[in-house]
């Protein structure tokens, strides 16, 4: 009886329990071999680094699950970021105050969201078309901005930024916008639609979702959060150079797949995939090189982790990557 | 569809667990971890810029060999590849363990929030001008007050005007008449842009002085290579045609031969063009080419990897509090540059130093002989012994016979 009780509690948590393998094992595993090998994961330093690390990546992944789970991909998103940040140094300098380089931030974000959004339906081309071209604009755009001011990086002047280093505080913002977004995706019709459209966008449409409508939406909460992301990118070291954000949406991919968010979107797509994959990496980061690993090797060893456990949440007996 | 679950599904987790743990100790022992830090003097972070290449190499072998025999352990970091402030933050912290003791940066992006995250370590440049520090708007100029920051050594000339004044000698010398300017992105470089401007200007002075046919044109607008190769279309261009060479203010070998090399072949170039520029790579048809006859190189200006060893000393007396007595404020020194203008001096530099095979037997400056620079070895050592030694023949061309 216990046995079958087991049996139905581990069928009905599947897919969560799986998808929390890699977290587990990579708590578990720092936890006890860090201290042997002289410091420990869990002390002070290296819980505020871990923070750190992760803080950007699960910001900028818990908007992208309303981008995924739509079955989308957005490859402007890494320089979204490097543009907000460029724009809340150089506007902040200008005005003494980030809230008009937020402001200013909130405009495009809204901006591009609809073309990135919108576009694809209404034109009807595949969705991941006009990321591609807005992420060459903003490209251009970030070059034209350092090469007329000549030089590589820009530094806040007068604002003091230390707020955006608090450890506290990058928790209590994250903590935040998990809640509304978990709100949104679960008990909203912008997440389930968004769930729709990416399980199956016929059905849904006859079912009388309209796509660009919830597409945008999504979009546009996505956006948000990339904002919220570059406060604390920018924040990080208070500067922004022509490379911030580079390869930020691979990021997110590798954080959503080790989080067992499925890459075709659908129901089975959550919010807690974005902040496990985002601390499972940062475990990672910050782990490998107290237990010795070198960081030449770091890489490697990243990346076989992360084939192991893409192999181990897939749920497909024929497939490999969770769809 | 079922929803029926094994415990072999369940334990799925444990299993990539198992395999990942096995992974990450193979592996270990595979890579190789370094050497036990209980006896050592602490540990010595190296912030790169490269990640594969002879300067890559050399860098290894040689911190193997210093720190060995200084009594640290060492670890390469991989910097930011654009230097961004974040990321070469990011590569520090996650690299950091409380044994280490000091950073060598190759890069300068961050320096100051490095400096303000981990205010007791000793931090040192190599191969950088360090413009952030050093520019007085500069996002690290706090830097230059800080006594845990040691300086740096440029690749190469710190100053642009130095750059544009050699190789302008070099045009004039070598007797090019026609010649073009190539260079990475003034906002990376702000020296490359000094040195350009110098170079014309250097140019505009000569021609004053010389009859109208012995006069050198450079051509009107100098082509900005963001950090990818040349444009085969460059050549088609009416102002490239007939160029009599190209001076590559970038990684020339890398960014300028191939494309050059191709449009020689295709006969869209001059068929006797030629190359002056700076860096180095290992290849053996790169190799082949400098400074031969037909080569298309025909001047490589290499900032000795060999400097490196300025940035080991100051870091190793500040590190046992024994700094240099004449030792006031950092600064950053020129780079020692290797200058390869004929073919005897690149099979030189091939055959007997450690540029291209990392072999430290063949340092111009042995371990053993470096040692009178470190206060720990030589109570009378000096830092202005240091900057001579830096500026004197020892790791040019002349230093390796």
């Amino acid at each position: 009886m216990k046995d079958q009780k087991m049996t139905g509690w581990l069928s009905q948590h599947r897919s969560i329990l799986i998808s929390y393998g890699g977290l587990i094992f990579c708590i578990v595993f720092f936890t006890i071999v860090t201290p042997i090998r002289g410091e420990s994961i869990w002390s002070a330093s290296k819980v505020s680094t871990l923070i750190s690390d992760m803080i950007v990546t699960a910001l900028m992944s818990v908007g992208a699950v309303f981008i995924y789970a739509l079955g989308n991909l957005d490859i402007s998103i890494g320089k979204q970021i490097g543009l907000y940040a460029v724009i809340m140094v150089v506007v902040g300098n200008m005005t003494g105050s980030l809230i008009p380089p937020i402001l200013l931030c909130i405009v495009l974000s809204v901006l591009i969201a609809v073309v990135n959004g919108g576009s694809g339906p209404v034109f009807n081309i595949i969705p991941i078309i006009p990321s591609v071209v807005i992420s060459q604009v903003l490209g251009g755009t970030i070059t034209i901005i350092f090469a007329k001011m000549g030089t590589r990086s820009v530094t806040l002047k007068t604002i003091d930024y230390r707020i955006f280093k608090s450890p506290v505080v990058m928790v209590v913002v994250l903590a935040v916008e998990v809640a509304i977004a978990v709100l949104l995706f679960n008990y909203t019709k912008i997440g389930k639609y968004a769930k729709a459209l990416g399980q199956n966008k016929t059905a849904a449409v006859q079912s009388g979702v309209n796509v660009i409508k919830y597409r945008i939406i999504s979009y546009i909460f996505a956006g948000l959060c990339f904002v919220v992301a570059a406060l604390f990118q920018m924040g990080y070291t208070g500067s922004a150079s022509d490379s911030t954000g580079t390869g930020f949406e691979m990021n997110i991919m590798i954080a959503l797949i080790l989080g067992g968010m499925p890459i075709s979107g659908g129901v089975r797509s959550k919010v807690s995939a974005a902040v496990i994959g985002a601390l499972t990496f940062s475990l990672l980061d910050v782990g490998l090189p107290l237990i010795g690993i070198a960081t030449r090797t770091t890489f490697i060893v990243k990346a076989i982790i992360f084939l192991i456990v893409v192999l181990m949440t897939s749920r497909k007996k024929e497939g490999t990557l969770p769809k | 569809m079922t929803t029926t679950i094994s415990r072999r599904d369940f334990l799925k987790g444990s299993v990539a667990g198992a395999a990942a743990i096995a992974l990450t100790g193979v592996t270990g022992g595979v890579f190789g971890l370094k050497a036990d830090a209980s006896e050592s003097n602490g540990k010595i972070l190296f912030l790169a810029n490269t990640s594969s290449g002879p300067i890559y190499d050399f860098n290894i072998a040689y911190m193997d060999a210093w720190m060995s025999e200084l009594g640290y352990t060492w670890e390469m970091v991989y910097g930011d590849s654009s230097n961004d402030p974040a990321g070469n933050l990011s590569a520090v912290k996650n690299a950091m363990t409380s044994d280490v003791v000091g950073i060598i940066l190759c890069q300068d992006g961050g320096v100051a929030n490095i400096m303000e995250e981990y205010p007791d370590l000793y931090v040192v440049g190599a191969a950088t001008d360090m413009a952030s520090v050093y520019d007085e708007d500069g996002a690290s100029a706090a830097c230059v007050d800080n006594d845990h920051f040691l300086g740096t050594y440029a690749s190469g000339y710190a100053s642009g005007v130095d750059t544009g004044k050699m190789y302008a000698e070099e045009i004039i010398e070598k007797g090019y008449k026609k010649v073009a300017i190539c260079m990475f992105p003034s906002f990376a470089y702000p020296q490359y842009a000094i040195a350009d401007e110098t170079l014309r200007s250097e140019i505009a002075s000569y021609n004053e002085t010389v009859s109208e046919e012995e006069q050198i044109e450079i051509t009107e607008e100098t082509t900005v290579l963001m950090f990818t190769n040349l444009d085969d279309n460059f050549f088609n261009e009416p102002e490239n045609q007939d160029l009599d060479a190209i001076i590559g203010l970038c990684g020339g070998q890398a960014f300028l031969y191939a494309p050059m090399l191709t449009a020689i072949a295709n006969g869209t170039a001059n068929p006797n063009m030629k190359l002056l520029t700076s860096g180095f790579e290992n290849d053996a048809d790169m190799m082949a080419d400098v400074c031969s006859e037909d080569g298309i190189v025909q001047g490589l200006y290499v900032p000795n990897f060999e400097c490196l060893f300025s940035s080991i000393v100051m870091l190793d007396n500040a590190l046992q509090g024994t700094p240099f007595a004449d030792y006031e404020q950092s600064e950053v020194l020129d780079g020692t540059l290797i200058k390869i203008t004929d073919r005897e001096i690149m099979e030189n530099i091939i055959n007997e130093s450690p540029i291209a095979s990392a072999d430290i037997t063949k340092l111009a400056l042995s371990v053993e002989d470096g040692k009178q620079y470190f206060v720990r070895y030589n109570e009378d050592a000096t830092y202005s012994a240091l900057k001579e030694l830096m500026a004197s023949d020892t790791f040019t061309e002349k230093g390796y016979n």
